[in-house]
């Protein structure tokens, strides 16, 4: 392991300032892989010790950053970047307003992992590819000059989106939160902004293919802020191919507004199936309007995939993906599923 | 072969060694006396060995799967802060077959050093064409990787007459099966810690034959065995895999001696995955033929597997059921992979699984319960085949009459089954030596240079020793894992109860005679009328005539007893039968299958800790589970490379993933001790397919059973069929 300068910031603008000088240009383009944050360390200790991740400088956001959870004027709840998922798991409040975000946090990694890992953490870990993950294989994250998951293993990798990287987007956290319509605030050298999380994570192109969201390297994200609920209807199903301790092979996040016992309208979101939390535009406009039951989530659940494209070894996730969505929808409406 | 003819058959234990009718501790459940330690982290496995001085050493591996080494500049590595040792293991020239072959290696003071220090050293390496796959190494076109071929085809297997046969035949099946690679995945990974004094070296190594792990030092070294010493305390697991130093530790030894302080080298879970072993692939096309009433009559089978770069893939087939009629096949294919090495049953799990299948294909053919047309077609009944009645009890047990038939009718998208498969196992052993010394204070310590490979060896070395002085468990002090201690073999094969135990017996007898001839004279009796018991040496049926075990030992006096036994024949024997039975769920929208319970029935002789050798049959059928459903070596099909040698990718069951186990031992003390470490994991895998078959009306031939492939066979079900 490369040795590094570790930077223990106070508070949210010291821990700016260790990011790094910022000249009028902003950063300059590498300062991502030179200067990490860290906070329970569950993803960046391992990609440091297999050589993945190499920075000079390591800065402890862990006490710079809010740990708690508090409640916002318009009812919805603030959330910040080191509250730890296990925390995030057993928040009461939350629960009651968003139940679909704590099913998530209660189903990461293990109970040693969700202690360890923070809400911050689980939003920008790196991609589980394992093509990203092992040295060998220089692929187009790591500056290389392919995707290896086309022509090789690609049976976790992306149904959605033609590359150039078919990475699936690795958290659990951001697939609720894109359905619940939540705000990310981010700080950096010239004060913070909000993005809405719907535009935070950002597609692959080859410019861009190194990261996976719109943070740049001179800001830190603080907070997750969630709008009040309102009058809505919760469902998140993740299909697991272990019981424990294994990522989803695809999961779903669906919100329903309701106008009495009809959908007024609908977030549905998938996870696992794209380079991000992937909003299914088509399996919403097929809910609207309509009451939940089976024919409506197995309609909806078919929309949500159209257009899908799976490679040599993935074309089963298509299933799994329309299982989840349906199961999902039906969870929301209180309807057994399996 | 040759010398077997030669060897002196081993003496028969005398009547009175023979393990007692009604024992006081054999077959009762004792807790590992190591456990407590185990748990509370004071066993000191070769991985927590810390010797004064002591640095790290680290193997460099081939990142190709196939490559000639053109040049190695060790020059900046040996530069690097802390390194010590540095060696090529490789030469330039030489050609590396895997990724994870050994090319280089050195030792610094600290790991990180170790690993920082070896990314400096400079290979250049020529590329040369790879096979990743069995259908790459065996395609029309495939580059001609290995010496004499990427295909070695074995002997053919033919009995009866297999024309005659599919003639009688009222129904036949054919199709192709298939399993996987699987690696060992020890938790302690493999590895060792060397220190050398002056000429003589000794090794901590997480091994499973200690012995003979010394002879392997001795002889990769070329030094005299008498200079090695190798201590094993505590192990990890091996599972078949950790019968030697291996090239890590030659290596590790090498580093020790040119940095003239001691070296720890344990490989990381990555180098476990790569390069120490894994279970062959094994896939066949069978054809196989019934008649109208149930009987199997032919079987022709053309099997291959790949055991990696050079190594073979062999496995028995048709497993178990008589097939009067029958012709098997197999070739060896070679890939650019590790090599395979044993693992836990070596070919049994591939045999049963490709023979289970068939068999309940075969059954629903002839219209006949998958439990009655097995009963139908085993061979005969005998101690070491016991399967007729282990499956009318297991059946019972396990409500096997609640089966529905193929396909669970009942609406909804989970859908459950039963299955059910068989397993044999010889196991046995012989060979073992042991010492036993009784002091003047009582204490009692019984010493084998066996090991305890995580079965619990060192609790039924007290527990036999308990038994035969009639002392309780706690009052032993069992001395294992060192070279210094009498020759006992590896423990593999199932061997190790059926070797240590004889031997164990025979020593402490020999221990108590010695005793007793003093008692003897002191209680004025001839001392071949005293027994122990109970705490006590006295006359036989008598107890009130001896002397407590202590008083007893007083009469020592400064002349402890100290003597040699040796394993004598007729305490143990060898062969073992079991069955096993399964109910899976089955989600048919997503094809994920998930477990509901396991029952067992198996034998394996006189049981000697009942605990234990239950703990055998859970950790064999949790391993066939992962088998079954979870573990998968995969290497990318275009570069060779596995994509998951970690514990990330590669799955293991963890506790939700693990159901309901019921085990039911049936002991047979008349036969001695046998072993019980691979029988029960043999046949689970295939019990779990058969369940999902029943359960969702769809055959899978082929392991792992991911949600990919169960998804996969759903789909073929409906456009035609895989029934």
């Amino acid at each position: 392991m490369k040795a590094f300068a570790y930077v223990n910031p106070a508070n949210e603008k010291e821990a700016v300032g260790a990011l790094g000088p910022s000249g009028p240009q902003g950063p300059s383009s590498d300062v991502r892989d030179r200067v990490m944050l860290i906070a329970g360390g569950q993803d960046l200790l391992a990609r440091m010790k297999d050589y993945i991740a190499q920075p000079d400088r390591l800065v402890n956001v862990k006490n710079a950053l809010d740990a708690t959870i508090t409640a916002t004027p318009d009812g919805g709840l603030k959330i910040g970047a080191a509250v730890k998922i296990a925390d995030l798991a057993d928040h009461a409040r939350a629960a009651a307003l968003y139940p679909a975000l704590v099913h998530a946090a209660g189903g990461v990694g293990t109970p040693q992992i969700r202690n360890q890992g923070t809400v911050g953490g689980n939003i920008h870990q790196r991609p589980r590819c394992w093509y990203f993950r092992n040295e060998e294989f220089v692929c187009l994250k790591k500056g290389g000059n392919r995707c290896f998951a086309p022509a090789g293993e690609n049976q976790f990798h992306a149904i959605f989106g033609n590359g150039p990287s078919h990475i699936v987007h690795p958290s659990s956290l951001a697939v609720p939160a894109v359905a619940y319509g939540a705000k990310f605030r981010l700080v950096g050298p010239n004060g913070e902004r909000i993005v809405d999380a719907g535009e935070y994570f950002t597609m692959p192109t080859m410019q861009n293919v190194r990261g996976e969201n719109v943070l740049a390297a001179d800001e830190l994200f603080t907070h997750l802020i969630l709008p009040a609920p309102g009058n809505v209807k919760h469902g998140h199903y993740e299909v697991r191919y272990k019981a424990s301790h294994d990522w989803p092979i695809v999961f779903a996040t669906v919100i329903l507004a309701m106008n009495g016992n009809t959908i007024q309208s609908a977030r549905v979101v998938m996870g696992a199936v794209a380079p991000i939390p992937w909003r299914a535009v088509a399996a919403e406009k097929a809910l609207a309007g309509k009451p939940i039951d089976a024919a409506t989530a197995a309609a909806a659940a078919d929309a949500a995939l159209d257009g899908a494209k799976p490679m040599s070894r993935n074309g089963y996730k298509v299933q799994v993906a329309k299982t989840a969505v349906k199961r999902a929808i039906l969870q929301a409406g209180g309807i057994k599923t399996a | 072969m040759q010398g077997r003819g030669n060897q002196t058959p081993p003496p028969k234990a005398p009547d009175k060694y023979l393990w007692p009718d009604k024992p006081a501790v054999i077959g009762t459940s004792v807790k590992r006396l190591d456990g407590p330690d185990k748990v509370a982290g004071r066993a000191k496995f070769s991985y927590d060995i810390s010797r004064p001085g002591m640095i790290y050493g680290k193997i460099l591996r081939s990142p190709h799967a196939h490559a000639r080494i053109v040049a190695i500049d060790l020059s900046a590595a040996e530069q690097a802060p802390g390194v010590k040792a540095a060696l090529v293991w490789k030469q330039p020239g030489a050609e590396v077959m895997f990724q994870g072959d050994e090319v280089a290696a050195l030792a610094a003071d600290t790991e990180e050093h170790a690993w920082d220090a070896m990314r400096l050293i400079k290979v250049d390496y020529e590329a040369l064409p790879h096979l990743a796959s069995v259908d790459q190494a065996m395609a029309a076109d495939a580059p001609a990787v290995f010496t004499g071929g990427n295909t070695k085809p074995g002997p053919v297997q033919e009995s009866g007459d297999i024309d005659a046969g599919f003639k009688q035949a009222a129904h036949v099946v054919d199709a192709t099966y298939s399993t996987h690679v699987v690696t060992h995945v020890c938790l302690e990974t493999h590895g060792c810690v060397c220190e050398w004094d002056g000429d003589k070296l000794t090794a901590w190594v997480s091994t499973q034959a200690a012995h003979g792990t010394a002879q392997g030092f001795a002889q990769g070294l070329q030094i005299p065995q008498t200079n090695v010493r190798v201590i094993t305390q505590y192990m990890g697991g091996g599972f078949g895999s950790k019968f030697g130093p291996d090239t890590q530790g030659l290596i590790c030894a090498k580093l020790a001696q040119q940095a003239k302080v001691p070296v720890k080298l344990m490989l990381d879970r990555k180098e476990e995955h790569l390069a120490t072993g894994n279970r062959p692939s094994a896939i066949a096309h069978i054809k196989a033929g019934v008649t109208a009433d149930g009987k199997l009559i032919a079987y022709d089978a053309q099997s291959w597997g790949t055991g990696g770069a050079g190594a073979t893939s062999n496995f028995p087939l048709p497993y178990i059921y008589v097939f009067p009629n029958r012709r098997r096949t197999h070739q060896d294919v070679y890939i650019n992979a590790g090599q395979q090495r044993a693992m836990r049953a070596p070919g049994h799990p591939q045999g049963c699984f490709l023979t289970e299948i068939l068999m309940d294909e075969l059954a629903d053919r002839v219209k006949m319960d998958p439990v009655e047309f097995r009963i139908k077609n085993l061979p005969d009944r005998a101690p070491n085949a016991m399967w007729g009645e282990y499956f009318t009890r297991g059946a019972k047990a396990f409500g096997w009459d609640k089966r529905h038939a193929t396909g669970d009718s009942t609406p909804g998208p989970i859908k459950t089954g039963f299955g059910c498969a068989a397993n044999q196992w010889g196991g046995g052993g012989r060979g073992s030596k042991a010492h036993c010394d009784i002091n003047a204070d009582g204490t009692v310590v019984m010493k084998c240079g066996t090991q305890d490979l995580g079965t619990g060896t060192r609790t039924i070395v007290a527990m036999v020793t308990a038994e035969t002085l009639g002392l309780p468990v706690s009052a032993v002090t069992p001395e294992i894992g060192d070279t210094m201690y009498p020759f006992s073999g590896g423990s593999g094969g199932s061997t190790t109860a059926a070797s240590v135990t004889p031997a164990i017996r025979v020593t402490a007898f020999k221990a108590l005679d010695a005793l007793c001839a003093k008692v003897g004279p002191a209680l004025g009796v001839d001392a071949a009328t005293l027994v122990a018991s109970a705490g006590r040496i006295h006359v036989k049926g008598t107890p009130s005539k001896g002397l407590a075990w202590k008083d007893a030992c007083k009469l020592l006096g400064t002349e402890p007893i100290s003597v040699d036994g040796d394993w004598m024949d007729g305490l143990s024997s060898t062969g073992t039968s079991g069955v096993q039975f399964t109910e899976a769920e089955v989600d048919i929208e997503t094809g994920i299958v998930r477990l509901k319970r396991v029952l067992t029935v198996q034998d394996c002789g006189l049981i000697v800790d009942k605990l234990t050798t239950e703990s055998q049959v859970y950790g064999g059928i949790v391993g066939s589970i992962n088998f079954a459903l979870y573990e998968d070596r995969i290497l990318d099909r275009v570069t060779g490379q596995m994509v998951n040698p970690n514990m990330e990718w590669y799955l293991i069951a963890g506790m939700s993933d693990v159901p309901q186990i019921d085990i039911i031992l049936n002991n047979m003390p008349e036969r001695g001790v046998i072993g019980v470490g691979e029988p029960p994991t043999v046949s689970t895998a295939a019990a779990i397919a058969n369940a999902v078959r029943n359960a969702t009306g769809v055959t899978m031939r082929s392991l792992p059973l991911t949600p990919a492939k169960v998804l996969d066979a759903l789909e073929q079900e409906k456009a035609g069929g895989t029934l």
